[in-house]
């Protein structure tokens, strides 16, 4: 058979740009209902991805700002463990040892004292509340960073006093709010004034549930030895490591492994991360939304193509190329999924503004997310009407317009 | 484009489907239109005619021989170029209309132009000249569920016109009317030919056939009569020139 090499000839289809875009839009308009529930498959996808992105980077925002605030340079020494499994202990001159330390700008020690503290003296004996007793140093609120929610912490004076500071947990546990009518709390059956409660501390909870009163009270009254149970410390911020390294050396020269050193704001941090990770697993979920909605329109388009056959024919009899039919196809499901990517947008704003400020956040949802929203749709839908498209632009005229029975 | 050159030309033309043995729906045609012709191309179901009409209309390519419009080749043309052609130089109407559902008749008849670039205005301009010519100058803001089957396929008969073509394609345009608006619709395509338009319908109703001036009657894919005053004056002509 004779290959003819074929040519152009004396007239030309031609489709203006404009009309592209308004040809692409015949089958949104003639189905609307079909269009919405379509475009609602991506905007699910896309929703999701932009809540799940301004939330977790709104959350990170606020523990960023909370870790900045409470720095990092806080370091905390615990006496571990033994060679045999038991408790060790740290010496008494552990604090003044840490003190020494260069770089170490501030250190408070506590020491837990093996007291109850009730609300008054005639509650029974057994009546567990959870609240430890520490005997502590009058530097405490300032090396912490601890805020007060009401009364004073230690002073010089104060220390050496029968006065306890509660944690904000002991203070409520033991119903305390109020210091103006000069509360008072049995600690190990002798009075304290309460003359302050903390604030919550963030990297510090252990003190959320104590009775802080002085050391030098504490040795006095329960005649004990009071050994450290916790020294805290702040560094030089760029010194944090070395003097991490040498901590369990300094504070029990002679068996430092039976130091345990921490550094509370890792905690924090760790948050951040646990949270990175859980980010990625519901960006992933929102990606198979995505995905699925991307099929959806895909489906749609071929079902649509089929629908339209004669449509298809019509406008190839009335001059329209293939690439004129195939891009009709592309254009009407990319603004079908442009559609839903708008509106998945716009909802994924509103969750995560909703979201944050229920948290009491700052709302940040990066504006790389919503542009990356809206692409992500119109490459989805283009994708996917690829292949709905080739079909119809293949589509041999006359039999598109009257099918074979 | 040659002036002398007659609307459309069928030279020998044969369209083979593929099989075993390959089914011959169109055997050695051959066929000349005149500008201003009204032609009907009658035959039975399964006779090829609706072959010869996708053939015609450029909707398909022959087999074998050579098909011209206005004297040129449709062979030697590629697929956007025959494209080009049909928005140009052909108009269709359809037994079932084919309108687009959704769109009023002004937009559907200005689909007719969609792929000729022309700009918006104009194509309204022409639509609504063109409704009203075959007297829907009272519907242009009617979608087709608003309209009756008559005045679909005046609209769709306004489509195929609106772009002025050489030539506009009828397929079986009474079949899905009855017979009062069938009358109508026949009678609109003679006011048409008195007009000026190059018109074929492809029928298998031999009644609307005997109202046309021109009738060629196709049985298993061969032309087996071509009869009507025209018949006759192209039959005197030929003879005279040779």
């Amino acid at each position: 058979m004779r290959r003819l090499r074929r040519r152009s000839g004396p007239w030309r289809s031609r489709l203006r740009p404009s009309d592209v875009l308004v040809t692409g839009t015949v089958g949104l308009r003639t189905r609307r209902a079909r269009a919405a529930l379509t475009a609602v498959g991506i905007a699910i996808g896309i929703a999701s991805m932009v809540s799940v992105m301004g939330i977790s980077s709104s959350s990170r925002a606020d523990l960023l700002a909370a870790l900045d605030e409470l720095g990092t340079n806080l370091l905390q020494v615990r006496p571990g463990q033994d060679a045999f499994g038991e408790s060790a202990t740290l010496p008494a001159d552990a604090p003044s040892m840490i003190r020494r330390i260069g770089p170490v700008d501030a250190a408070t020690s506590l020491s837990q004292i093996n007291a109850k503290v009730l609300r008054n003296d005639r509650l029974p004996a057994g009546t567990q509340n959870g609240i430890e007793v520490y005997g502590s140093e009058a530097n405490l609120a300032a090396t912490l960073g601890a805020g007060l929610a009401a009364g004073r912490s230690h002073d010089a004076a104060s220390v050496r006093l029968p006065t306890v500071v509660l944690g904000a947990v002991a203070a409520d546990r033991l119903g305390i709010t109020d210091l103006s009518s000069g509360p008072r709390v049995s600690i190990g059956g002798q009075w304290f004034d309460v003359i302050g409660i903390y604030e919550p501390l963030p990297l510090n909870p252990d003190i959320d549930r104590a009775a802080l009163i002085g050391l030098d009270v504490a040795r006095e009254r329960f005649e004990v030895k009071a050994l450290p149970s916790a020294i805290y410390l702040r560094t030089a911020p760029e010194q944090v490591e070395q003097v991490r390294d040498v901590l369990a050396r300094t504070a029990k020269p002679g068996n430092p492994n039976e130091v345990s050193v921490a550094r509370p704001s890792d905690a924090l941090a760790a948050r951040a991360e646990v949270d990175r990770n859980l980010q990625n697993l519901l960006l992933g979920l929102g990606g198979v939304a995505l995905l699925v909605g991307g099929i959806g329109i895909a489906n749609v388009m071929v079902i649509s193509v089929l629908e339209r056959q004669a449509e298809i024919g019509v406008r190839r009899a009335l001059g329209a190329t293939r690439r004129h039919i195939r891009n009709q196809f592309v254009v009407e499901s990319t603004l079908l999924s442009f559609i839903g990517g708008v509106l998945g947008v716009g909802a994924g704003f509103v969750v995560t503004a909703v979201y944050a400020s229920r948290q009491g956040w700052q709302v940040a949802l990066p504006i790389q997310g919503l542009v990356l929203g809206i692409a992500a749709a119109l490459a989805i839908g283009a994708l996917a009407g690829l292949y709905p498209a080739a079909r119809a632009a293949r589509l041999d005229p006359a039999e598109a317009i009257r099918p074979a029975a | 484009m040659t002036p002398e050159a007659p609307v459309l030309e069928l030279q020998d033309v044969v369209r083979e489907y593929p099989g075993s043995p390959p089914v011959r729906a169109i055997d050695g045609v051959s066929l000349r239109i005149d500008d201003g012709e009204l032609v009907a191309i009658v035959g039975p179901s399964g006779s090829g005619k609706s072959t010869l009409m996708n053939l015609i209309g450029t909707l398909d390519r022959p087999t074998e021989g050579r098909l011209l419009v206005e004297g040129i080749d449709t062979g030697l043309l590629s697929d956007p170029a025959l494209a080009g052609l049909r928005s140009a130089r052909i108009g269709f109407v359809f037994q079932q209309f084919h309108l687009l559902a959704g769109m009023n008749a002004v937009d559907n008849v200005a689909t007719g132009l969609l792929y000729r670039g022309e700009s918006r205005r104009r194509r309204r301009r022409r639509s609504v000249a063109a409704l009203e010519r075959v007297g829907l100058g009272h519907r242009l803001d009617h979608t087709p569920n608003k309209l009756s089957g008559g005045e679909r396929q005046r609209v769709a008969i306004a489509r195929a016109l609106v772009g002025d073509p050489a030539i506009v394609m009828a397929d079986e345009p009474t079949g899905n009317l009855d017979t009062v608006t069938s009358t109508e619709i026949v009678q609109l395509l003679h006011t048409l030919h008195e007009e000026g338009s190059t018109i074929v319908v492809i029928t298998h109703d031999r009644e609307l056939a005997a109202d046309l001036p021109r009738r060629v009657t196709v049985r298993d894919g061969r032309i087996v009569g071509d009869e009507g005053p025209t018949a006759a004056r192209r039959r005197l002509e030929q003879e005279v020139a040779s």
